[in-house]
């Protein structure tokens, strides 16, 4: 499986500044979420990435991604009917060829060498299938995610076959439906925000989007695909920041740097922060 | 070889693989071992169940250890019968350290060797151990369910995972949420194949648990316009952050604000409320002892400043329906729940199968959690139709698996119309009709002994277990036949046969009085008895020809009407009969979402909370409280289903001035009727409120010497005497020189838990063929006596005022059971009024006694109801007069001291001795000993002694408590076990007062300054019997007392009382007391209906056939 494509969701109305934010990278540079996340795709050997935004903000996305601004596609979803409808407004990007799919307002920082897409693009390669990052994740954390449910591929410990998809679900239903062995208790494979997903996720998401159905999620699709086919979860030794909750954007900049280059001054400053706060309550 | 010859016998039988052998009885083994081979298998059994490591084959062990203690062992007449159980060991039993407990007994047993006392206690032990290793499985399994699991996990409100679905977070433009309800039917079981839906059985023999179970709907026939689904939940987002619970059958609303308080179970009537919301994980149980706000969990919920409100409604079912109601109730509200928070996949509608899978499995939960138990089928109504539930095998994914041969839970399969079709449904609502009884009974105690006897192979019993299983093919083949005549005859059968094998207390007097009234009315169109849930008198089914339902419907309960008034003093009926409509359900568990207008609340619930809001300044109300009255008030004028509510809420707001006419005459009348002493009884209050009478002033002063007694202080007639005593009694006999006093004044607290019937009249058991009353079993012991020497002997029961105008109708009405002698009722001439309880008293009872501690959850149970009860003690007035109930359950006897001077009093002795000049001699015995007769070896003993008073003693075992023979300070007497200074005093004495007394009646009369003469003389009699009294001590007591209310409900408070007791004359000098010590068959009492099974299985109820010669 050759992958060159990815497409990168950011047209969430809620969220549509956020990839726009700037950032100091693990390299000490300063550059905007998108650009992170662009050169992260870079990374793993695609050339061609689509932006699915909200209309009107190709222009601003087109100068937040700088020098990458070139390789970009940028596709307007008209109205807001879900993330599943976003991813499948690339549909016509996509064609018939596997692509890397991304959430834009989404982080993340390797603990490895390779970059967590590259990871991903390359377990895609080798199984040639469908593949989603994923991470375990306490159940009290599962309001949050997408959930899958399967077993471990024999002789790999990343890798999963999945059975079952569930979009934030209960844990009675993920007790239910998603125990994975292997797992400590309590804990489920949630989303990673990141996958590499085969055309059929564009046919599937067309069937459910023409049931009228509102709100359709992407695991809603992803569900179905791995009823379909072969579609396997990687287990990524790496960290995702989710830029769009509460102090969000200033975790995922403090997890930048204190993986990167800068570690020992932010260190410091941490250090002297505490040291203010204490000298103050003692007051 | 003979397996009775060979140690380990009994480990082989239970280790066996193959099934007769497994299945083989210890009845069969014991049958042919004598003492030595009973205690090597003993011993066998206990190093067996040490090391064994399943769990199944460890609970057996110990249900043999029991039964061989309690039955087997104690048959064998060399077994020693003296011994003292180790205050301890007891200790230990009473505060489950079973396993310590054991091993003190056990210790005990290697030094003293084994005695009858001993063997009582490890009974005691083990069956509770036997008990407790089930029940711990039970609960393992529970939480070992997938999707129940992580509600143990989650012990922080930060970590809730669960969110209220967005549908149910939207309000409209008026600020009101949503509505969303759940209905759900009830189950009634066709066949449980002799209990089998006990979770220990399906667990242990998946294969022999099978149940026939239909969901239905039901109404009251006269009252309801139609069968509806019978329990109903509702759940809607509220303005105000808190958890608001409100039951609308029992009348009970709460806003909770904090955790603790939905862990507290017994606090209000919300128990089942807080139990499903707890096991549905809207406040998962790990968050129990959590000290966050609730405030910041519901936020997190449902969002900041908003709430959940939770409201439960039981369409006027009365409890006790034997249908489940309350299983179903908690169903209802955990199905509620779940879909509100997400985890069914639709909020509205049926429930997928896993889904009912898993409300089933947390309505587990929850019945554990709020103390109750029920059945695996009792969730039945979650599912639609008729179904088939069988036990399952454990696999290999199963949590189960290696633990148990069956599954928690059980499977369901739903009957489809190929099965059993339309006509035979509609044939099956057109011949049964439904009703309750009336009477509402604990099934606990039957589930407890199916268990033993199941584990134990109990021959007859496991024999109609098999025949059970006949009978169920039986009647699902006639089901799918459409044979509903067919199905009446079979479950008829299942009632007679297996069922009242497998446990004789299934029927009672009133239900077979039903059946044999139905029978004579309807001839060949009574198609049979159909007994509901664990046991009859409650919920209960008749089938007739479809074309004679009507007529039986309205008869029937004519006849239930009737029956229930004419046995009402003597069985305990909770409500009036009802007679249902009922319609099969083929929904199941089912969900509305009402939004707009619809979204109303029950009529009831405005019923309940309108007036406190009406009273209110309309501003302080909330937005949405407004809105909703509104609404409401539109309602009202244009929906026909709320016609009567304005009326209702005027009822409510404006109460009745005028008194509602009471049962009865009202207490103060009662009262004068007889002889309320008013200056004793303010006197006593006086003291009881100036602590100087109370439960630790009972006692004896600390320094008292409390001994046992040497063999030489009693004459052991255990072992027989001699021969001639028996002339001189059968002498006396022929002389008419002897009568009998059956003291029957008192209330029997313990055994109706306070519910104010008549002991006296309680068809208890079975005998000689048909249900018979204690007074008939005492009169046919004195028949059997009078015919044997020829002459007949008087009998005199005394009666108190809860006892004597039933006691007369009883005798008048069955002819004093043809009684050949002089039959006199004794009439108790003192009351006294129940005082609220002094909470200095309620505490030492409950924290400074020893107490059974309960398990975990009962405990808890407990606890919240000792604080509950302790709040209404201090709310009501500590020693104000107790009044709030029915009179004749505020009044209380003042004990049995009374009942002999009474005689002396009423003029009953005086005729009895101006009839018969030779009169020398009474036997006094109590309502509950059965076995005390007439004998005339110990009559001709007590006539040899000269005594005054002969008291007959028993050897004592673990149960019998509440005191003893002793010396006390050296004087030989019998002390009560509430006067003992401390409490393992009462382990240092050998023998029980079995209250059975002879009596000189020219020594006694001597004793109060009385002589024959005399007693003719009523100040002087008065006088003599107020100043024997003054000597006797005056015991605080707590007693329980039942007040009914609502559709069958009950609750239970502690009253105090006091009384005298007789055998406190043992301590008067002039007294010359002789002491014989007499068989436990003689002189056992039956104090509680608990104490029957065992009573009817170690040979004591065919010991009493002996005695008795039936009319």
């Amino acid at each position: 499986m050759h992958i060159t494509k990815a497409v990168i969701t950011a047209a969430a109305r809620a969220q549509r500044q956020l990839p726009l934010q700037t950032l100091i990278d693990r390299d000490g540079a300063e550059k905007s979420v998108l650009t992170i996340l662009i050169e992260e795709v870079l990374s793993a050997g695609i050339t061609e990435i689509a932006i699915v935004v909200a209309p009107g903000d190709e222009v601003t996305y087109a100068a937040a991604a700088g020098e990458h601004a070139g390789c970009l596609t940028f596709i307007s979803q008209v109205a807001p009917l879900g993330y599943g409808h976003a991813v499948y407004c690339a549909r016509d990007f996509v064609g018939m060829a596997p692509f890397l799919h991304l959430v834009g307002d989404h982080l993340y920082v390797s603990g490895g060498a390779q970059g967590c897409a590259q990871q991903l693009v390359e377990a895609a390669r080798v199984e040639a299938c469908a593949i989603s990052a994923v991470q375990a994740t306490r159940e009290t954390l599962l309001p949050y995610y997408g959930a899958v449910g399967g077993r471990r591929v024999a002789g790999r410990k990343d890798l999963y076959l999945i059975e079952t998809v569930l979009e934030k679900p209960t844990p009675t239903e993920a007790e239910l439906q998603l125990l994975v062995p292997g797992l400590r208790a309590g804990h489920y494979l949630c989303f990673f925000g990141m996958h590499v997903l085969t055309p059929a996720v564009m046919e599937i998401l067309g069937a459910l989007l023409a049931q009228r159905i509102t709100g359709i999620t992407l695991s809603a699709a992803l569900a179905e695909l791995a009823r379909r086919e072969k579609y396997l979860a990687l287990e990524e030794n790496a960290a995702r920041y989710d830029v769009g909750v509460k102090y969000g954007l200033f975790t995922a900049q403090l997890a930048l740097a204190l993986n990167g280059r800068d570690r020992e001054l932010v260190l410091s400053r941490l250090v002297e922060l505490l040291a203010t706060r204490v000298v103050e309550s003692n007051l | 070889m003979n397996s009775a010859s060979r140690p380990g016998a009994l480990v082989s039988i239970i280790r066996a693989t193959d099934a007769d052998e497994r299945n083989r009885s210890l009845e069969h083994f014991c049958r042919a071992a004598d003492l030595e081979t009973m205690l090597a298998e003993c011993s066998a059994l206990e190093t067996f169940r040490r090391s064994s490591q399943n769990l199944y084959e460890r609970v057996r062990a110990l249900f043999f250890l029991y039964a061989l203690h309690r039955f087997h062992l104690p048959q064998h007449a060399t077994l020693q019968r003296r011994g003292l159980i180790p205050y301890e060991g007891y200790v230990h039993l009473l505060n489950r350290r079973f396993e310590e407990a054991i091993e003190s007994f056990l210790a005990a047993q290697a030094q003293e060797g084994p005695s009858e006392a001993l063997s009582s206690a490890l009974a005691a032990a083990y069956h509770r151990l036997g008990f407790q290793t089930l029940a711990d499985q039970v609960r393992r399994s529970v939480r070992s369910v997938r999707g129940n699991q992580w509600m143990f996990r989650i012990g922080h409100p930060a970590d809730h995972p669960l969110r209220v679905r967005p549908e149910l977070c939207a309000a409209t433009s008026d600020g009101l949420f949503p509505l969303l309800r759940e209905v759900t039917p009830v189950r009634m079981d066709l066949s449980h194949s002799g209990w089998s839906d006990i979770f220990f059985l399906g667990m242990d023999y998946p294969e022999g648990a099978r149940v026939l179970n239909v969901s239905i709907d039901l109404g009251v026939h006269g009252r309801d316009a139609g069968p509806q689904p019978p329990v109903e939940a509702y759940f809607r987002v509220i303005d105000r952050p808190v958890l608001r619970l409100v039951s609308v059958d029992l009348g009970a609303v709460a806003e909770i604000t904090t955790l603790r308080e939905i862990f507290d179970f017994a606090k209000d009537y919300l128990g089942l409320l807080k139990a499903a919301i707890i096991a549905a994980g809207l406040i998962p149980p790990g968050m129990e002892g959590a000290e966050e706000a609730l405030e910041e969990l519901l936020a997190r919920m449902v969002g900041p400043g908003r709430g959940i409100e939770i409201v439960s409604a039981v369409n006027g079912i009365p409890k006790g329906s034997r249908l489940a109601v309350s299983t179903s109730l908690l169903a209802c509200l955990i199905a509620v729940c779940m879909r509100a928070t997400g985890q069914t996949r639709a909020l509205t509608g049926a429930l997928e199968e896993h889904e009912r899978r898993l409300v089933a499995a947390r309505a587990i939960l929850g019945e554990w959690l709020a103390g109750s138990g029920g059945g695996w089928q009792d969730s039945g109504g979650v599912w639609p139709g008729m179904k088939l539930i069988t036990g399952e095998l454990a696999g290999p994914d199963d949590p189960e698996f290696g633990v148990s041969r069956g599954r928690l839970l059980p499977g369901h399969h739903v009957l489809n119309l190929d099965e059993v079709n339309a006509a035979t449904r509609q044939r099956l609502q057109e011949s049964l009709v439904l009703v309750h009884g009336g009477m509402a009974q604990n099934v606990g105690p039957i589930l407890e002994m199916v268990t033993e006897k199941y584990l134990l192979r109990s021959e007859a019993e496991w024999r109609g277990r098999q025949e059970a299983y006949g009978i169920f093919d039986q009647i699902v083949a006639l089901l799918k036949a459409g044979d509903i005549q067919g199905i009446g005859k079979a479950t008829t059968q299942n009632f007679f046969g297996p069922l009242c094998t497998v446990i004789p207390w299934s029927t009672n007097f009133y239900t077979e009085r039903l059946i044999e009234q139905a029978q004579a009315a309807f001839g060949a169109d009574f198609w049979g008895f159909w007994m509901l849930g664990g046991m009859s008198g409650g919920g209960m089914g008749f089938i007739f020809a479809p074309e004679r339902r009507a007529e039986a419907q309205t008869r029937l309960y004519e006849s239930m009407l009737a029956t229930k008034h004419a046995l009402e003093t003597a069985l305990p009926f909770a409500m009036e009969p009802v007679v249902y409509d009922f319609a099969i359900n083929d929904r199941g568990t089912f969900a509305e979402l009402w939004v707009g207008d619809m979204a109303l609340m029950p009529s009831g619930y405005y019923a309940l909370t309108l007036p406190g809001m009406l009273h209110r300044d309309p501003q302080t109300l909330s937005p949405m409280r407004r809105a909703e009255l509104d609404r409401f008030g539109a309602a009202c004028r244009g929906r026909p289903e709320l016609a009567g509510v304005v009326q209702m809420l005027f009822d409510r707001l404006l109460p009745h001035t005028r008194q509602e006419a009471s049962e009865g005459l009202p207490l103060e009348a009662v009262l004068d009727e007889w002889g309320f002493d008013r200056l004793q009884h303010e006197q006593v209050r006086a003291d009881l409120r100036g602590g100087r009478i109370g439960l630790a002033q009972n006692r004896l002063p600390a320094s008292t010497e409390i001994r046992d007694v040497a063999f030489t202080d009693v004459t052991d007639a255990s072992g027989g005497l001699p021969e001639m005593l028996r002339d001189l009694g059968l002498q006396a006999l022929h002389d008419g020189a002897v009568a009998v006093v059956t003291l029957a004044a008192g209330a029997g607290s313990r055994w109706t838990q306070g519910a104010g019937v008549v002991k006296a009249l309680n068809p208890f058991c079975k005998l000689g063929g048909r249900h018979r009353s204690f007074i008939e079993v005492h009169l046919a012991k004195s028949r059997r006596v009078s015919f044997e020497v020829g002459v007949p002997l008087p009998h005199v029961i005394t009666t108190g005022y809860l006892t004597h105008t039933p006691i007369q109708a009883y005798l008048e009405v069955n002819a004093g059971h043809g009684y050949p002698g002089p039959l006199l009722l004794s009439p108790g001439r003192a009351v006294g009024l129940r005082l609220a309880p002094m909470t200095r008293d309620l505490r030492f009872a409950w924290e400074e006694m020893p107490q059974q501690l309960l398990d975990e959850q009962a405990q808890k149970m407990r606890d919240s109801l000792h604080a509950a009860l302790i709040a209404w003690a201090q709310q009501v007035g500590e020693g104000s007069d107790y009044t709030d109930n029915l009179p004749l359950q505020c009044l209380h006897p003042v004990g049995h001291w009374y009942e002999i001077p009474n005689l002396f009093k009423n003029g009953v002795l005086a005729r009895l001795l101006a009839e018969r000049p030779q009169l020398r001699v009474l036997m006094l015995h109590n309502i509950d000993t059965v076995g005390a007769e007439v004998d005339p070896v110990l009559l001709g003993a007590h006539l040899h002694s000269g005594a005054t008073m002969t008291v007959e003693v028993i050897t004592r075992r673990v149960e019998d408590r509440g005191g003893g023979l002793a010396r006390v300070d050296g004087q030989l007497r019998l002390i009560e076990g509430l006067a003992l200074p401390r409490e393992e005093d009462e382990f240092r004495l050998s023998y029980y007062n079995s209250n059975t007394f002879w009596l000189d009646i020219d020594r006694l009369l001597a004793v109060f300054g009385l002589t024959r003469d005399t007693l003719q003389e009523p100040e002087r009699v008065t006088a003599a019997v107020r100043a024997v009294a003054a000597r006797m001590p005056t015991y605080i007591t707590l007693k329980d007392v039942k007040k009914r209310w609502g559709h069958g409900q009950e609750d239970i408070f502690p009253v105090a009382q006091f009384e005298k007791l007789w055998g406190d004359m043992t301590a008067l000098p002039e007294m010359a007391c002789r002491y014989v010590v007499v068989p436990r068959l003689r002189g056992q009492q039956l104090k509680e209906p608990a104490q029957l099974d065992g009573w009817l299985r170690d040979g004591s109820a065919a010991y009493l056939e002996t005695l008795c010669a039936w009319e």
